[in-house]
């Protein structure tokens, strides 16, 4: 018996339904999500610019912009793999991008990418709230 | 031209003309690069304990340590970490001669260190310098390192840790494995692991850090003229963590 | 010989129960090991002493089970007895379920379970078993897969091909699971006869697995089976695939014991707990000893009832078995100092493992998943034969004449 004939009319209903459902699961929950968040708007990727400061950047904004994870792969693989201290820390970033949420979490959320840095690294000025607010 | 400004650069090159699919193979060019320079290679670094000297009530090193490394501790012994541990052993058999002796017990950085052989993602490896050390962003935390480890020396973090006494560290999320790094950290900055600052500190002195490939060094010299034994050294693992008086 | 398939009818409330109950089951794992990913594995029995419980005793066991296509495959394709051709689909079929099962336990075990998909791909380590393991388990599912097709679309060459790559790839895959635990140095663990004995005892558990899924397969859709079938993979193959993993068994704690070296830790091992009645009650016992006499006897090893009582033992047994691979080797301490015993710490010493009910869940949840994809591929694909014959001597005579001469293509 041929596997076509074994997939007849009623049980391609069966294998279409399920197919159908895992297909448009992750689709559905990310419109129920948009939805439901209240993220429906995108926050302008050129906000830091307006600070005076962004030269002084370890990188071209436009660099960052577009390659900050990698430049930060980059940099957590001479740190922690090879023992080279570059000077730049994830801590850093924060001496002159003040808010965590303004800086990171924003663009991030819109995104839907989940940033996995800060459940072990320090933020200064966000994460002393943090601490201060759960102590 | 520098490491950086070339990824610079050619990060500015590539930016607007290709995907960014093309900088990790970038960037695994330029990582040969520095090997070849890197810093670490020709060092083996290690450690002599020195028993004798080591008093059985003192805690500084475990106290230092869990303060610079924000180790994990959450007050039961099934999940609480420890880099660096102290064991009472006691002689199976009464006699002369064997009393009961306090010991030290911490990775002993193998040379061959089974637990980067088996380690899915390289996350636990073997650095140039000789120092094994779990890289926790690509720990997936399979455990199959404390499997392997003999010495018991590594641990898995079960709980999410809120200890950060030293915010120049990281603190520790849940799911990953971890031992002590001889505090890589500070090594690299030219500093002594803390718990050898912090015994020395307390005036002990028991425990010596160094490079033992460098023959001027001070634990090159006590490897060669104390009567120093390594734990189990027939497992064949070659470790770097020398006991005197053992 | 022509043999049939079709598909079950699955229109009984039987059915549907089953059905939603495996469903259910898998909903329940999927949010145990959700609350686990969220909180930390503190909610399993697991501690820094025992970091391996029972997902991976349970994974092991899977992976073991899925040598019932490896046995029925070398039957009909290896060793060409056309008799036993019926059940390949359903063989092959499970395979692929079982390591499906092995690599679900395996995976939500995991600390990080979000790193899982990429880590383990970018960053290959070529010396570490997890990482050789998981390439030969699907790899194993992918051959499985092409097997399958080549049954369901009665390609003759391409069948004997795959069943006996299936052969082969599955022999590396029982290895290597046992390369697992024997390719690290613990007492209890390095022992070069770890993963033989793991492929004689997956044998037995997969073969023992066989019987009971035809039987149970063939009595709830009220199809004809010839009792000569199963009577002939119980007393021919279980039986034996028993003594061979009895032997490497008693070699391998023999040898642990004997030498002084590991004197203690094997001792530990056969005498040291409640693992050792594991050991003697489930292991050696029910697993081995009281199945291969059912087997043996003329009475109750000609009997189908009998066979299926021995083959569950047999499942049984090989749970405990599994299980015994994984923890004693991690409560007992290593000697980290011959001739003196640690005191006045909290991490040394021999350490305990309690199941905890959300690993139970997670496993049951593994179960529900592909017991779930068992049952309604069944009502799906016509895996199940309509009816399975034992052939006569002339019929076999027959059978060999045909399959040599489906084989002529390859020897031209």
């Amino acid at each position: 018996m041929k596997l076509s004939t074994a997939l007849n009319r009623e049980n391609r209903g069966i294998v279409a339904t399920v197919l159908g459902i895992v297909i448009l699961l992750p689709l559905g929950a990310s419109i129920v999500g948009f939805v439901f968040s209240g993220r429906s708007e995108v926050p302008d990727v050129f906000l830091e610019r307006a600070d005076p400061r962004w030269e002084t950047c370890v990188q071209a904004p436009e660099y960052m912009r577009f390659y900050h994870m990698d430049f930060l792969k980059e940099v957590r693989e001479d740190v922690v793999r090879r023992g080279i201290k570059g000077g730049v820390t994830l801590s850093g970033c924060g001496d002159c991008h003040r808010n965590r949420n303004q800086f990171c979490d924003r663009c991030h959320d819109a995104a839907s990418v989940i940033l996995d840095c800060y459940g072990c690294h320090f933020y200064p000025e966000t994460d002393a709230e943090r601490v201060a607010g759960e102590g | 031209m520098d490491r950086r400004d070339f990824i610079r650069r050619s990060g500015t090159l590539l930016a607007g003309a290709s995907g960014a699919l093309s900088l990790p193979v970038l960037s695994s060019c330029t990582s040969e690069v520095v090997d070849a320079q890197s810093l670490l290679a020709g060092k083996r670094m290690g450690m002599v304990i020195d028993l004798t000297k080591c008093p059985s009530d003192c805690t500084a090193c475990l106290d230092a340590c869990r303060h610079e490394n924000n180790v994990a501790f959450h007050d039961d012994a099934r999940w609480d970490v420890h880099w660096i541990r102290k064991v009472n052993i006691r002689p199976k058999e009464e006699g002369e001669g064997h009393e009961e002796k306090t010991v030290l017990l911490m990775c002993n950085h193998c040379d061959d260190p089974p637990c980067a052989q088996v380690c899915p993602v390289q996350a636990t490896y073997k650095r140039e310098d000789g120092i094994v050390l779990v890289d926790h962003h690509r720990c997936i935390g399979c455990r199959y390192c404390m499997i392997a480890c003999p010495y018991n020396a590594r641990f898995f973090n079960y709980k999410e840790s809120e200890e950060w006494p030293n915010k120049d560290y990281p603190k520790r999320s849940h799911g990953v494995a971890e031992s002590c790094n001889f505090c890589a950290h500070l090594v690299d900055q030219g500093k002594q692991p803390a718990c050898v600052q912090a015994c020395r500190e307390a005036g002990a002195g028991a425990l010596t850090f160094g490079d033992l490939n460098d023959s001027q060094s001070e634990i090159a010299g006590l490897v060669a003229e104390s009567s120093v034994k390594r734990i189990r050294e027939d497992w064949g693992t070659e470790p770097k963590v020398y006991y005197i008086g053992l | 010989m022509d043999v049939q398939f079709a598909k079950i009818e699955g229109r009984s409330t039987a059915y549907y129960v089953t059905v939603s109950l495996l469903a259910a089951f898998g909903v329940a794992g999927f949010v145990a090991t959700m609350v686990m990913h969220r909180h930390g594995l503190y909610l399993s029995g697991m501690s820094n002493r025992v970091p391996w419980g029972l997902q991976i005793a349970m994974a092991i066991f899977y992976i073991g089970l899925s040598a019932g296509s490896l046995v029925v495959s070398g039957l009909y394709g290896v060793f060409g007895k056309m008799e036993y051709k019926p059940f390949a689909r359903i063989a092959a079929y499970l395979a692929m379920l079982f390591l499906i099962a092995g690599l679900l336990s395996i995976f939500t075990d995991q600390g990080r379970i979000d790193r899982v998909f990429t880590k383990p791909f970018t960053y290959v380590n070529a010396t570490s078993m997890f990482s050789i393991n998981p390439a030969l388990y699907s790899g194993h599912i992918m051959i499985c897969v092409l097997y399958l097709w080549a049954l369901f679309k009665e390609k003759g060459t391409l069948t004997k091909i795959t069943s006996l790559v299936v052969v082969l790839w599955a022999i590396g895959t029982h290895t290597g699971t046992g390369a697992i635990f024997a390719f690290v140095p613990r007492e209890l663990y390095n022992s070069a006869l770890l993963p033989p004995s793991f492929v004689a005892a997956a044998l037995s558990s997969g073969a023992a697995l066989m019987i009971l899924v035809i039987v149970g397969l063939f009595k709830f859709t009220n199809r004809h089976l010839d009792d000569e079938l199963i009577i002939w993979m119980g007393r021919r193959l279980l039986s034996i695939f028993l003594v061979v993993t009895f032997y490497v068994l008693l070699i391998e704690n023999a040898h642990r014991a004997y030498l002084a070296y590991s004197h203690e830790a094997g001792m530990f091992f056969l005498f040291g707990g409640i693992h050792s009645f594991m050991f003697w009650i489930g292991l050696i016992g029910i697993g081995c000893v009281v199945p291969a006499i059912l087997l043996f006897v003329r009475h109750t090893g000609t009997s189908v009832k009998w066979t299926v009582f021995a083959s569950t033992l047999v499942v049984i047994g090989v749970l405990f078995e599994r299980f015994l691979i994984v923890i004693p080797g991690l409560i007992h301490p290593p000697e980290l100092f011959p001739g003196w015993e640690i005191t006045g710490t909290a991490v040394e010493g021999i350490a305990a493992y309690h199941i905890s009910y959300l690993e139970v869940l997670q496993t049951l949840g593994v179960i529900g998943v592909i017991g779930f994809a068992f049952v309604v591929g069944l009502k799906l694909m016509p895996l199940a034969p309509t009816q399975a014959k034992w052939s006569t001597p002339e019929e076999q005579t027959a059978v060999a004449a045909a399959s040599a001469k489906a084989l002529r293509p390859l020897r031209a």
